[in-house]
C-alpha cells in the first residue's frame, strides 16, 4: 500500500467523523427544541387546568364580566381540543395570556372577590404558572437560537441543508401584549 | 433599619467615645507587640554583629564577653517571647471588647431583632448543603454570625474561611506543606420565595470575560448544564449551571438578573450563588479579615464603622434586590 492511499483513506475517515459529529450535533439540537416545546406544553396545560377554577370563582362575584369569562373559557376549550397546529397553539396561547390578565385587572373592581381566600390561592397558583410559562418560553427561545445558529453557520449549514432542517421562529410578544391592556377593546 | 446619615450621628454620639475608650487598650497591645518583637530581633542582630566583629579582629581581651554574650541574647529573647505570649491574652480582650461594644452596636442599630454571635459561624452542614465549593476542606473557621429576619425572609450570615492542605516536594524531595484557600469572605443564606426542585448555580464567569462569546465553549461544570441567558451584562459577569434549564430561568427572571448585576456592581466582589432546596446561598469573596479591630492604627475611624455597616447591609441588599419578600407565588 502506498502512502497516497493511506492519506486518502485517513482523510476519508476524518471527513466521515466530522460529518458524523455535525449530524449528531444537529439531531441533538433538534431534539432539544422538541423537548423545550414539550416543557412549555406541560406548563400551558397547568394553566388550562387552572382556568375553569378561576372562571368559576370569579363568576360568583363579578357578574359584569360574563363576556370576558366566556371568551376565555371558549379559547381554553379550543386550545385543549387537540387538533390544532403548534403555530395556532402559540397564537391562541398569547390570547389566553391576555385574557387572564384582563380578568385579573377586572377583579380589582370587586373587593369581596379579592379578599376571598380561595381566589387568593388561585391567584398565587396563576402567578406561579405564569412564571413557569415565561421561564419555559425563554428556555424554548434559547434552545431555538442555538438550533438556528447551528443550521445557519458554516460548516454545519451544509449538513443541515442535506438534512433539510429549516429555521424555526422564536417566541415574540404579540403587539397586543406590548401595549397596555385595554380590557374593553381586547376582544372586539 | 438605620440609614447612612443616621449611622454618622450614631458614630458621633456613641461609637466614637467607645472606640476612644478602647484606644488605651489598643495602644498597650501595640506597644507590647512591638516591644516583644524588638526584644527578640534586636539582641539576635546585635549579638551576631558583635560576634562577627570580634571574630574578624581576633581580640583575646574580649574573651570573657564572648562567653557571656550568648546567655544575654538568650535571656532577652526569652523575655521577648514571654511578653508576646502574655500579650495574646490582652489582644483577645481587646478583640472581644471591640466586637461586643462596637460591632454588636452597629448590628443592633441596623436591626435590634438581629442576633449577633461574635464567635459563631455558619455550620459545616450549612456549608455542605450550599454545594458551592465541592473541594474537601482540611481547615474550617469563621466568626461573626448574624441571623434574623427581614420582613418574611429569614437569613443567616457569617464570615467564613475554608482551606485545604497541599503537600508538595521540592527538588531535594523535602516535604512542604501549605494551606490553600477554598473560600474566604462572607457566606450568606436566606429563605427563597419560590419552590425549587433542581439545583441551580451561579459562578463568576472567567472564560467569557476573557474570551467573549467564544469563551462560552469553555464553560463547563460538574454541577450541571450551562444555561445561556438573555441579559448580556449578566452573562459577562456570571456563568449559570443548572440541573434544570427551565427552572433556572424560573428563578433567574430578567428582574433577578438585573438585581444580581446591581449587587455585583455595588460590592465588586467575586460571587458564588446557589439555589437549592428552599434556600438561596451567596458566597462573597473578600481577601481581608472582616469585622476585626486594627492593632497598629487608630480604631477611632468613621470609615471602619461605615465599612462594617456596608457589609452587614449585604444581607438586606440581597433580600431586597432579589425581592425575596415578595410572596405572590405558591410558597408562602
Amino acid at each position: 500500500m502506498n502512502t497516497t492511499l493511506i492519506i486518502i483513506i485517513a482523510a476519508a475517515v476524518l471527513l466521515f467523523l466530522i460529518f458524523m459529529g455535525m449530524y449528531n450535533n444537529l439531531i441533538r439540537k433538534r431534539n432539544e427544541v422538541d423537548n423545550a416545546f414539550g416543557g412549555m406544553d406541560v406548563q400551558l396545560k397547568k394553566r388550562y387546568d387552572l382556568i375553569p377554577n378561576i372562571v368559576a370563582t370569579v363568576k360568583q362575584y363579578a357578574t359584569h364580566e360574563k363576556e370576558l369569562l366566556t371568551k376565555v373559557t371558549e379559547m381554553r376549550a379550543k386550545a385543549t381540543s387537540g387538533n390544532i397546529s403548534n403555530e395556532e397553539k402559540v397564537a391562541l396561547d398569547n390570547q389566553i395570556s391576555a385574557g387572564m390578565k384582563s380578568i385579573m385587572v377586572a377583579v380589582e373592581n370587586y373587593p369581596d372577590l379579592k379578599a376571598n381566600e380561595n381566589f387568593m390561592n388561585l391567584q398565587r397558583t396563576l402567578n406561579e404558572v405564569e412564571s413557569q410559562i415565561s421561564a419555559a418560553r425563554r428556555t424554548y427561545n434559547a434552545v431555538i437560537t442555538d438550533y438556528n445558529n447551528a443550521i445557519q453557520t458554516f460548516p454545519s449549514n451544509i449538513m443541515a441543508g442535506m438534512m433539510s432542517l429549516k429555521r424555526k421562529e422564536v417566541f415574540v410578544i404579540p403587539e397586543t401584549e406590548r401595549q397596555n391592556v385595554d380590557v374593553k377593546n381586547l376582544f372586539n | 433599619m438605620i440609614k447612612k446619615e443616621e449611622l454618622q450621628s450614631l458614630y458621633n454620639n456613641e461609637l466614637k467615645d467607645k472606640l476612644a475608650g478602647l484606644e488605651v487598650l489598643r495602644k498597650s497591645v501595640a506597644k507590647r507587640t512591638l516591644g516583644g518583637i524588638a526584644l527578640i530581633a534586636l539582641p539576635i542582630i546585635i549579638g551576631i554583629a558583635v560576634f562577627v566583629y570580634l571574630d574578624s579582629n581576633n581580640s583575646v581581651s574580649m574573651d570573657g564577653l564572648v562567653k557571656v554574650l550568648p546567655f544575654i541574647v538568650i535571656a532577652l529573647v526569652i523575655t521577648g517571647i514571654v511578653l508576646l505570649i502574655l500579650n495574646i491574652k490582652k489582644k483577645k480582650e481587646y478583640r472581644r471588647r471591640y466586637k461586643n461594644e462596637v460591632v454588636s452596636e452597629v448590628v443592633r442599630a441596623i436591626d435590634s431583632e438581629w442576633n449577633y454571635a461574635p464567635e459563631d459561624c455558619i455550620s459545616q452542614s450549612e456549608y455542605y448543603s450550599s454545594d458551592l465549593f465541592r473541594k474537601n476542606f482540611d481547615r474550617y473557621k469563621g466568626d461573626d454570625l448574624i441571623s434574623g429576619t427581614i420582613e418574611k425572609t429569614d437569613f443567616r450570615c457569617s464570615e467564613l474561611h475554608t482551606e485545604y492542605k497541599e503537600v508538595t516536594h521540592d527538588k531535594d524531595g523535602k516535604r512542604q506543606e501549605h494551606w490553600v484557600t477554598i473560600f474566604k469572605g462572607l457566606f450568606f443564606h436566606a429563605d427563597f420565595n419560590k419552590e425549587i426542585r433542581a439545583n441551580t448555580y451561579i459562578e463568576p464567569d472567567t472564560a467569557e470575560k476573557l474570551l467573549g462569546k467564544f469563551g462560552q465553549k469553555f464553560q463547563m461544570s460538574s454541577k450541571g448544564k450551562l444555561v445561556k441567558l438573555e441579559n448580556i451584562e449578566f452573562e459577562k459577569i456570571f456563568a449559570v449551571f443548572s440541573t434544570d434549564q427551565t427552572e433556572a430561568r424560573y428563578i433567574l427572571t430578567p428582574a433577578i438578573m438585573e438585581a444580581l448585576v446591581n449587587i455585583y456592581k455595588q460590592y465588586k466582589r467575586r460571587m458564588h450563588l446557589s439555589f437549592i432546596g428552599s434556600r438561596v446561598y451567596v458566597a462573597m469573596s473578600f481577601k481581608k479579615d472582616l469585622f476585626e479591630p486594627k492593632i497598629f492604627s487608630s480604631g477611632v475611624k468613621y470609615e471602619d464603622v461605615e465599612f462594617m455597616y456596608n457589609l452587614f447591609m449585604v444581607n438586606a441588599t440581597i433580600i431586597h434586590e432579589l425581592n425575596l419578600n415578595t410572596r405572590i407565588w405558591t410558597k408562602e
